[in-house]
């Protein structure tokens, strides 16, 4: 049986980190000088006194990423002036795959065609040098956006270049985004990368984390989010992260989104006080829409605004917005722009923040903090030395079990389908420990729903193209 | 199959090239064990010997192709060779998704992976009910290829 624990903090980090550090694309990256250059930015550019400071409306955050530094530049300008709180850097999936030869290789094709080969920034090709260059004069928070099971090179090159928000985690940027990447090995991984992340942190000024809840965006049942949300954070702040944000995506049922915000808050709060990691700064951060999105234009920006007005219901602490063109590809910097200024005007105009309850709610929330309580219980219960080996015991044994996953050793046991109010229903569990009893509710909840397909597949369907 | 067997019919599925897209495939994994088939579900990235391995092992009746980024040609032209040389030749064969990329004529590309070999092609279509017909069907009959060969 193993909890979460300081003990579990990594103390004999500097060989492994001079082996990462010797890659010659970290450019000689020196730990003193790099802290020496956080010293110099100013209190905006750290999360965690944005969150402080931030008034009744979340704070704004885009996604963007593109090849060239000029191109970056432009864009991290463009969306600054348009609003944006938070600036995004979105990596290309070679480097979030380690394959730092062919991301030089196609960025340098993309400098020479001018066209673009990458589908974001490869950071660590550019290097932490220059990309300091794309923040001067910055008086907001740069946020790293991937989905990279070894991040370990890409974070000490982010952190390097000025980037204070570092977003993923050993399940949360595994489970959604690899096919083969061994969850243990990615684990161990993300240990480096926290506690990097907190070598680097001042008490005033800490490097913060950030949790990646929509996972793999189709029909994830909230507890499931919940749960790794919250393990996250417990593995982080076990390597002395000091300020987290726990996530989760738009589910497409206003009522679970209000219970999943709620649950969330609370229950993340009570772990990390319940393991000794009370000083941990925790935020709340809410991603638009992350399935299927609509073609058509009208229809994306009704639901860009409808969860932009979510976003203020639930005081998220930050919204991470999509775009117009979201189903149609990577967007252009105007039409990000169009889409901060979009949910800025909703927050505005409809601002919400406050207690919202109804016992539909009620009822939602009770049942979700019921089943995080029982599988956290359940995977704390599990046998390991450390409690990030519980945590793979767990996933061997189908207790976090994310449908849709492409992992190849992930359970796919549960299923999942929505019910009369869209809210997600767990309809088989498969091997993931909720009582009996909250079984039960799940499959009545479902079962209440009057225009049910008879065929489970029909019904799956309709339910992941909801928005569309 | 033999009459009156009570044995289901065992279906070989996966997603070919190093294509992670797992929705379609958990969705046709679904679909074909509710209409009663047995599915051994190979996931993503896979290749074509994958595939032919997994239907010798199975003793599988027959294999579905998926491909969604549209890697589906370049790696689906010798597959019923493959099973003929594995004494599999009998094995239905089907492709759908995007199965090839861009833009061409449906006609043109069934054409070309019914030239491969392929029993069926479904591009482009999202609901795998009229294929899960066609299988029932194709199983009474066996293979559309053969029938062509023969006739």
């Amino acid at each position: 049986m193993a909890r979460p624990s300081v003990s579990a903090r990594l103390h004999d980090l500097e060989r492994q980190r001079a082996q990462v550090l010797s890659h010659p694309l970290a450019r000689g990256i020196a730990p003193d000088e790099v802290q020496r250059f956080l010293a110099t930015l100013p209190d905006q550019r750290f999360p965690s006194l944005c969150y402080a400071a931030r008034g009744a409306t979340p704070l704004i955050q885009p996604r963007g990423g593109v090849p060239l530094f000029e191109d970056q530049l432009a864009l991290t300008q463009a969306l600054s002036s348009a609003g944006a709180d938070f600036i995004p850097l979105t990596i290309d999936s070679y480097t979030r795959h380690n394959q730092y030869d062919t991301a030089t290789q196609l960025l340098k094709r993309s400098e020479e065609e001018g066209r673009s080969y990458l589908n974001g920034y490869p950071l660590v090709s550019h290097g932490h040098e220059l990309t300091r260059q794309l923040y001067v004069g910055l008086d907001k928070p740069v946020s790293l956006r991937h989905g990279t099971p070894d991040a370990r090179l890409l974070v000490e090159v982010a952190i390097a270049s000025g980037i204070v928000e570092i977003e993923g985690g050993g399940l949360c940027y595994c489970l959604p985004y690899s096919e083969g990447f061994p969850l243990d090995r990615c684990l161990l991984y993300w240990q480096y990368v926290d506690r990097v992340c907190a070598l680097y942190s001042t008490p005033q000024r800490p490097v913060h984390r950030e949790s990646f809840g929509p996972l793999s965006a189709t029909l994830v049942p909230p507890a499931i989010a919940m749960a790794i949300e919250i393990v996250e954070a417990l593995l982080a702040a076990e390597q002395g992260v000091a300020s987290f944000a726990v996530s989760f995506g738009q589910t497409g049922s206003f009522i679970q989104d209000v219970a999943t915000a709620r649950v969330l808050r609370k229950l993340a709060r009570h772990y990390l006080d319940e393991f000794g990691f009370g000083s941990v700064r925790l935020s709340l951060v809410y991603h638009q829409w992350m399935g299927q999105f609509p073609a058509q234009r009208e229809r994306a920006a009704a639901l860009i605004a409808g969860s932009a007005l979510i976003a203020g219901v639930i005081d998220a602490d930050k919204i991470v917005v999509k775009t117009v063109d979201e189903a149609l590809g990577i967007p252009r910097p105007s039409v990000n722009a169009e889409a901060v200024d979009t949910v800025r005007y909703v927050l505005r105009t409809f601002s919400a923040a406050g207690a919202i309850d109804s016992p539909t709610i009620e009822l939602e929330a009770t049942l979700l903090e019921s089943e995080v309580r029982s599988i956290l219980g359940a995977i704390f219960a599990l046998s390991g030395d450390v409690f990030w080996e519980s945590v793979y015991r767990a996933f061997q044994l189908g207790y976090l079990d994310v449908p849709f996953s492409p992992h190849a050793d992930n359970a796919n046991k549960l299923v999942s389908m929505r019910d009369g109010n869209h809210s997600i229903r767990i309809s088989d569990a498969g091997q993931v420990p909720i009582s009996a009893a909250d079984a039960a509710t799940e499959r009545r909840l479902l079962e209440a729903r009057a225009d049910r397909s008879d065929l489970t597949y029909r019904q799956m369907l309709a339910d992941i193209s909801l928005m569309v | 199959m033999t009459a009156g067997a009570p044995r289901r019919p065992r279906l070989v599925i996966g997603v070919i090239g190093d294509d992670i897209h797992v929705v379609g495939n958990r969705i046709m994994h679904l679909a074909l064990e509710e209409s009663g088939c047995q599915v051994f579900n190979l996931r993503t990235r896979n290749r074509p010997e994958h595939f032919c391995q997994a239907a010798l092992e199975t003793n599988a009746d027959a294999v579905f192709v998926s491909s969604l980024n549209g890697e589906g040609e370049y790696w689906c032209a010798d597959f019923r060779h493959r099973l003929t040389a594995m004494g599999m030749g009998q094995v239905l064969l089907y492709v759908g998704g995007n199965v090839v990329v861009g833009n061409r004529p449906e006609a043109e590309v069934e054409a070309l992976f019914r030239g491969y070999g392929f029993d069926r092609v479904y591009h482009q279509r999202p609901d795998i009910g009229a294929a899960i017909v066609d299988l029932f069907e194709d199983l009474k009959n066996g293979t559309t290829q053969r029938i062509r060969a023969t006739a």
